[in-house]
């Protein structure tokens, strides 16, 4: 299997970022916050997925994953989440994507080739693309079948995209301003809240340089 | 076709070759893992080798003639994929099913390719499947070359040989899918059978369009497939029939001469010529047809002449060479060039006809026909135009004294003359019987011969000059050979030139038997007009006038020597051309200006003159296949066709105009030296030897010209990958490529030292391997004239810039003292240097070298007289450390001598560049040391001593600070800037590189630098470093025998500089490598570092079932723990936590409550236990920021 020979940090984001919109429809799907016959079936890393077919979602969905890659690229993401609402704006569910062990690379070096040394000093693949499919493949199966852990949503719930930057991340604020900066202490899910959710693990994905776990965090008492 | 290619398949093909197969328990039949993608497809490739391998162990029967191929099919193929697969393993080859990458097969089969993939696989060997299957049928491994599929681009031009000579032809290949279907196998197979049943015996291969070679050539091959085996089986036949075919055939010919109808019961391979009437015609080499004498009795020496144009004759030779034949075939195959060559050079006999021995070249040229043709032709036209010259320029002068300028729009009337069939019209002279029977001249009937020239009743059989005898004998089988006359030649050429001169007009020469004439002038004194004014009695007239003269002097020469003339009349050249198309044979006819254009209009293009089949197709590729067809185009086109030369030429030419003047001299633009034949060498130092050999013959040809050059050009033929170590020919080249590279000499020169050194310089640079070798030529161009009388001696008169008496390099004596500034030969030093044979006393060694190396070193024990004998020691050694500095010795050095060394090599601070000389002493040793940096035949301008250079008078010591200036003239310095050596950064150098120096020794001064310290690159400016280094790199892969990068990486890097410079960030990012810190080490469980679930299940089960009935240690439940909390907190894997957690916590209740027999005191400990691994993943999740873990 042929490597991609200029594998940079670029890619791999982008490989990330597919992988989230992919999920981010799933999550859609399996979550019944749109009606599920608006959704197409579709096929991505060799399983099958679901992806909205309506125009506006897609748009958002592609905004809000743009708005994710270009802070990810500012290797200042500590994790992504998905969130789900109900009707009266409470956090139910959160599909948490603990990106913060992407290698930190700094901006100028988007575009520098990546290279990692085996213990004998042999430049190893970065990203197997084989490996990273069935990765991405498993964590789609988990993501697939978390309607059976989770319990189901109330009617009208509605979702967002959230980040979490790390410590030194500088929060992007300024025009335009596709971010909401919330306090950590306000955020509704972290702080003396957490205790009270509940955490399945989704998949711990290990490929190559792609390495980021996944989880789905549900609120305790959301009714 | 690199070595990159050559290396990575052979390793493939090892693999594959290595590669056996016993049964199915191997490790490649185990199950893949999760994740194991790269693990199942090298299992994969294992299994689908191990079929091959099996596959070929039951077809031990066949031929292994794939071996050493390695294949890979790439698209739709006929015979499909598994068939092409089956048949190559079958025959011994390897198959990848696959491809991991370009290089890793030998050849790629593919019928068609996509456009994209076409350029892609330019560079590789892909071959059509028809490749495969031919071979097969042919029971041999046929050359790919025939089959190829990606040629070398559309437009280009292809080198082909064709009866000896190199012809390029545009590379026109059809390309569709019937060829596909027309040269497929199954086609090919359904015609087999048909053929069967029309019990046709006469298999044919198909045909395959995509030769790059016409098919004319092929028949015209001596032996398409010349092979050793066929040689011998030639002999043994030969040597069966020994009684009729050897002996007789000097019998047989000399009755031939007298009876030519008897002989036809045995008819001989080719018709023997007539005996030769006189004999007393000699003074040159004439190949007369000499008695051939049986093999056995062929013992005396070879004239190549002979050798060279018979491959009959020839093949004798390599026939009975013993070594040859005492080879097996496949021996023979799989020797190197140079093994090859040697084995062939120690029979004596062939040794003295190849260049490797040592008045080969004298030889060649004194006995070479074509040598003896061309330069005899090359004489006579010279001596000829001289005549002519000189006499027309004398009518001229009386011409204007009459008051008879050309003047505008004036008429013209041009001749031209030409002999018919010159060469066969003189021979057969002495064979007045042949004259009206198809006659030809060659220099022998052998079927290899070419035909020079052949009378007109041949013609009509379609024999053509320059066709071979063989062809000229299917054509017509009682064609007559006719031995060449020279003198007979000479005299009538002579004679055809008195004639001409006889005319009165203004002679130009074309050839010997060629020539134009204007006889404008004559015509209007007869007729009394000025050839301006219309005036219809008055044009009547001079055409009249015109006839006359030519009638006369065609009657003049058929007197005189018996042969006839013809003669085209025109008003210009082309027009004089185009009409003498007419006259022949033996007329004459002028074109009148009225029946001009219909005249050229119905020729084909074909026959303007200047216009052969290569422009001619082009042109009927626009549509114009007649000239009134090329009427109709516009100039713009025929410039966008054929260039704005050419184009604008024709444009005029199809409208009857030429503005050519008779009398115009044609300038000579090179002299050259070229040996093709004859060419094995076994090792480099024959090589050398002989470039020294054949740059003298230049030498001897500029200085016959009277001319130097300032550009040498050297040409070499290299045996064609594919072609046969011994062609056709006899010692001939066979297939080659032909590659050539240009120097510009700073200074015009004919000097033998500057073009050996150059030559040798370029040569090696081809990087050639010398057994390859099959033709090497040099050529001057950009001559200038010499000034004659400006010195005495040879030396001298060549050049208008007096040299220096220079001592040469003598690397094994102390260098004499010269009185001037002395410059060592780096020609010969380079290959005696004797530092790489006496690696034992490399410091003594080295101080020879050394002086001999540096010129003006003041190593002077015998003159202590000398001012500068003194050396400055600042070293603190006695030895002259030398400056050019042999890694492979300095590696053998002890320490402290190599320290000294590469202290040495670090280039210290330059002495400011002084206006004139005047380095002092102190600065001496430094500026030596930075002599490696500036490689030149120069001294480093510094080095000149002052005190020797004020001694020397006044005019010599401005020669020689002139010739510094010289050297810094801007020509020069973009040399110097392009090799840019790394050992001095600096800009400001008192002098720059001035001749490009070897290429070797570019190698060799980057090998010193092998040892530059760090130190000393740590100072140098980024830029200047990456250089340094990439160059460092660079030696090493070309000492590790790897791919020569060096050309594509300065390019690359000098692309990157400029870029950088432009600013461009990214682009100089993508060069860079990120090399990511290592990642933290995974929390490892237990002494056997368990990170994979699977083992941990397993370990938790072994721990559990082991102390289901006691309960777990309290320490194993804390490991256990920290490490899953580690899992959560570091690996980051709550999934895995999780699933170790539950696992457990399924142990304990199913595995442990199912069984029963537990106690229940343990399964409370183990309850116990399992909560508080719980809590602590919990704890572990909390601290991360999670929520409570769902853990089962």
């Amino acid at each position: 299997m042929a490597h991609d020979p200029l594998l940079t940090y670029r890619t791999l984001v982008t490989h990330f970022t597919d992988f989230l919109t992919v999920a981010i429809h799933t999550i859609l799907h399996e979550r019944n916050i749109y009606p599920r016959t608006s959704f197409l079936s579709a096929r991505k890393y060799n399983y099958a997925v679901r992806q909205s077919r309506h125009p506006k979602v897609c748009e958002w969905i592609n905004d809000a994953i743009a708005a994710v890659e270009t802070e990810l690229l500012k290797s200042a993401v500590d994790r992504v989440a998905v969130v789900i609402y109900t009707k009266d704006l409470k956090p139910t569910e959160r599909y948490m994507f603990d990106v913060s062990r992407f290698p930190a690379v700094d901006p100028t070096d988007l575009d520098t080739r990546l290279e990692r040394r085996g213990e004998n000093g042999d430049p190893v693949p970065i990203v197997p693309l084989a490996d990273m499919d069935e990765q991405f493949r498993a964590t789609m199966g988990k993501l697939t079948g978390c309607r059976g852990v989770l319990k189901p949503l109330p009617e009208g719930c509605t979702f967002t995209v959230a980040i979490e930057l790390k410590s030194e991340g500088q929060p992007p604020v300024g025009h335009p301003q596709p971010w909401m900066p919330v306090q950590p202490e306000l955020s509704e899910t972290s702080g003396e809240k957490h205790t009270r959710n509940t955490v399945h693990p989704v998949r711990a994905v290990a490929a190559g340089e792609l390495v980021f776990e996944s989880w789905i965090e549900q609120a305790v008492d959301a009714t | 076709m690199g070595s990159r290619l050559e290396e990575k398949s052979k390793l493939v093909r090892k693999r594959i070759e290595g590669h056996t197969f016993e049964h199915e328990g191997g490790e490649e039949y185990d199950g893949s893992k999760f994740g194991g993608f790269t693990d199942y497809f090298r299992r994969k490739k294992i299994k689908l080798q191990n079929l091959d391998a099996q596959l070929r162990a039951q077809s031990e029967d066949k031929a292994k003639i794939f071996k050493g191929v390695v294949c890979h099919v790439n698209g739709y193929t006929q015979p499909s994929l598994n068939d092409l697969h089956t048949m190559v393993v079958q025959y011994g080859g390897g198959f990848i099913q696959y491809l991991d990458g370009k290089t890793m097969v030998t050849h790629i089969i593919a019928s068609n390719l996509t456009p994209k993939k076409k350029e892609e696989f330019k560079r590789y060997r892909i071959v059509k499947p028809a490749w495969i299957v031919d071979s097969v049928n042919a029971g041999k491994l046929l050359p790919w070359d025939a089959y190829r599929v990606v040629d070398e681009g559309v437009g280009q031009k292809v080198l082909g040989f064709e009866n000896g000579n190199v012809v390029t032809q545009a590379n026109r290949k059809t390309q569709g899918y019937k060829e596909q279907t027309d040269t497929s196998w199954y086609t090919s197979q359904l015609k087999a059978k048909e053929l069967q049943r029309s019990e046709s015996s006469s298999r044919k291969q198909p045909s395959f369009t995509q030769t790059i070679t016409p098919q004319e050539e092929i028949e015209d091959e001596e032996w398409p497939l010349p092979e050793i085996t066929s040689s011998i089986e030639r002999a043994l036949e030969e040597a069966d029939d020994f009684e009729d075919d050897e002996l007789p055939e000097s019998v047989e010919r000399s009755e031939d001469a007298l009876d030519t109808t008897t002989k036809l019961e045995t008819p001989p391979p080719t018709s023997p010529p007539p005996a030769p009437a006189d004999h007393s015609v000699t003074g040159r080499p004439i190949p007369e047809p000499e008695p051939r004498k049986s093999p056995a009795n062929q013992t005396t020496p070879l004239r190549p002449r002979q050798g060279s144009q018979e491959p009959d004759y020839s093949m004798a030779i390599v026939r009975d060479s013993a070594a040859l034949r005492s080879l097996s075939p496949t021996r023979l195959a799989t020797m190197t060039a140079e093994e090859h060559n040697a084995l062939l050079l120690s029979d004596p006999r062939i040794r003295k006809s190849t260049v490797v021995h040592p008045d080969f070249l004298e030889q060649y040229y004194r006995e070479s026909r074509l040598h003896h043709l061309s330069t005899w032709k090359a004489d006579l036209k010279a001596q000829l135009q001289a005549l002519a010259a000189e006499k027309s320029a004398s009518q001229k002068r009386e011409q204007q004294q009459l008051k008879m300028k050309k003047l505008p729009g004036q008429r013209r009337y041009i001749m031209h003359v030409d002999f018919d069939s010159f060469f066969a019209a003189v021979s057969l002279k002495k064979y007045p019987q042949y004259i009206d029977k198809p006659a030809v001249v060659a220099h022998g009937n052998g079927s290899g011969s070419e035909i020079a020239s052949c009378n007109y009743p041949a013609r009509e059989f379609g024999v053509k000059n320059g066709m071979w005898m063989r062809r000229a004998q299917e054509l017509c089988p009682e064609v007559k050979v006719l031995p060449y006359d020279f003198p007979g030649y000479e005299e009538a050429s002579r004679k055809f030139y008195d004639a001409v001169l006889a005319t009165g007009g203004v002679v130009q020469s074309v050839s010997i038997d060629e020539a134009l004439v204007d006889i404008s002038m004559i015509c209007f004194a007869q007729s009394g007009t000025d050839g301006v004014k219309r005036n219809e009695g008055g044009v009547f007239r001079e055409q009249a006038k015109a006839d006359d003269i030519a009638q006369k002097m065609r009657d003049e020469v058929l007197e005189k020597t018996g042969c006839a003339v013809s003669v085209g009349i025109g008003g210009n050249v082309l027009l004089a051309k185009v009409a003498l198309r007419k006259a022949k044979p033996a007329g004459q006819y002028q074109l009148r200006p009225e029946e001009v254009l219909d005249f050229i209009g119905h020729l084909e293009v074909q026959n303007l003159p200047g216009v052969a089949w290569s422009i001619g197709g082009k042109l009927e590729d626009i549509g114009a296949k007649l000239v009134k067809d090329l009427r109709e185009l516009t100039k713009e086109k025929l410039i966008n066709t054929l260039g704005p030369k050419t184009g604008e030429k024709l444009y005029e030419y199809a409208r009857g105009i030429d503005r050519a003047e008779v009398g115009d001299q044609v300038v000579r633009k090179s002299v050259s030296a070229e040996v093709n034949w004859g060419v094995r060498f076994e090792n480099q130092e024959q090589v050398d030897e002989f470039m020294h050999g054949l740059c003298g013959e230049l030498q001897k040809r500029l200085w016959k010209e009277q001319v130097k050059g300032r550009q040498l050009t050297m040409k070499v033929m290299r045996r064609a990958g594919d072609a046969p170590r011994d062609p056709p020919k006899h010692l001939g080249h066979g297939r080659c490529e032909t590659v050539s590279r240009s120097v510009l000499l700073g200074v015009a020169t004919s000097e033998q030292g500057v073009l050996v050194r150059e030559a040798i310089a370029m040569m090696k640079s081809f990087n050639i391997s010398p057994g390859e070798l099959r033709g090497i030529g040099v050529q001057m161009q950009k001559l200038e004239g010499v000034k004659v009388g400006v010195g005495v001696e040879g030396d001298r008169e060549l050049g208008s810039q007096r040299r220096l008496p220079f001592k040469t390099g003598q690397s094994s004596k102390m260098p004499v003292v010269a009185k001037e500034v002395v410059e060592g030969s780096e020609g010969e030093k380079a290959a005696e240097d004797p530092i790489l044979d006496d690696v034992k006393t490399p410091v003594k060694a080295q101080r020879f070298v050394d002086a001999s190396n540096l010129p003006g070193v003041p190593v002077r024990p015998a003159n202590p007289s000398t001012p500068s004998k003194r050396l400055l020691n600042t070293l603190g050694t006695q030895f002259v450390l030398p400056t050019q500095v042999d890694p492979s010795v300095l590696a053998e050095l002890p320490e402290d001598i190599r320290s000294k060394l590469a202290k040495l090599v670090r280039p210290s601070a330059p002495p400011p560049p002084p206006a004139k000389a005047e380095a002092g002493p102190a600065a001496r040793p430094l500026s030596r040391a930075q002599s490696p940096t500036t490689i030149v035949a120069l001294p480093n301008q510094s080095q000149l001593d002052p005190s020797i250079l004020d001694a020397l008078p006044e005019d010599v010591r401005a020669e020689i600070l002139g010739f510094y200036n010289n050297n810094k003239s801007p020509g020069n310095r973009k040399r110097g800037e392009q090799a840019l050596l790394p050992q001095s950064p600096r800009k400001v150098r008192s002098v720059p590189i001035t001749k490009q120096p070897l290429k070797r020794k570019r190698g060799a001064a980057a090998q010193a630098e092998g040892t530059v310290d760090p130190e000393f690159l740590a100072a140098l400016p980024e830029d200047v470093r990456r250089e340094v280094l990439a160059q460092q790199r660079n030696a090493r892969l070309q000492r590790a025998g790897g791919i020569d990068l060096s050309l594509h990486q300065r390019s690359k890097a000098q692309r990157h500089n400029r870029k950088k410079k432009t600013g461009d960030e990214e682009a100089a990012l993508l060069e860079r490598v990120l090399v990511l810190p290592p990642r933290p080490a995974k929390p490892t469980f237990t002494s056997r570092k368990l990170t994979e679930l699977p083992n941990l299940r397993e370990a938790v089960r072994a721990w559990f079932l082991e102390f289901a009935n006691e309960g777990p240690y309290e320490e194993d439940v804390v490991a256990l723990g920290r490490y899953l909390g580690d899992v959560v907190v570091e690996e980051r894997d709550v999934g895995k936590a999780g699933a170790v957690v539950r696992w457990l916590g399924w142990l304990v209740g199913e595995v442990g409550g199912g069984e029963g027999g537990g106690e229940e005191y343990a399964r409370e400990e183990w309850a116990r236990g399992l909560e508080r691994i719980r809590e602590g993943v919990q704890r572990a999740a909390g601290e991360r920021g999670l929520g409570r873990l769902e853990l089962g």
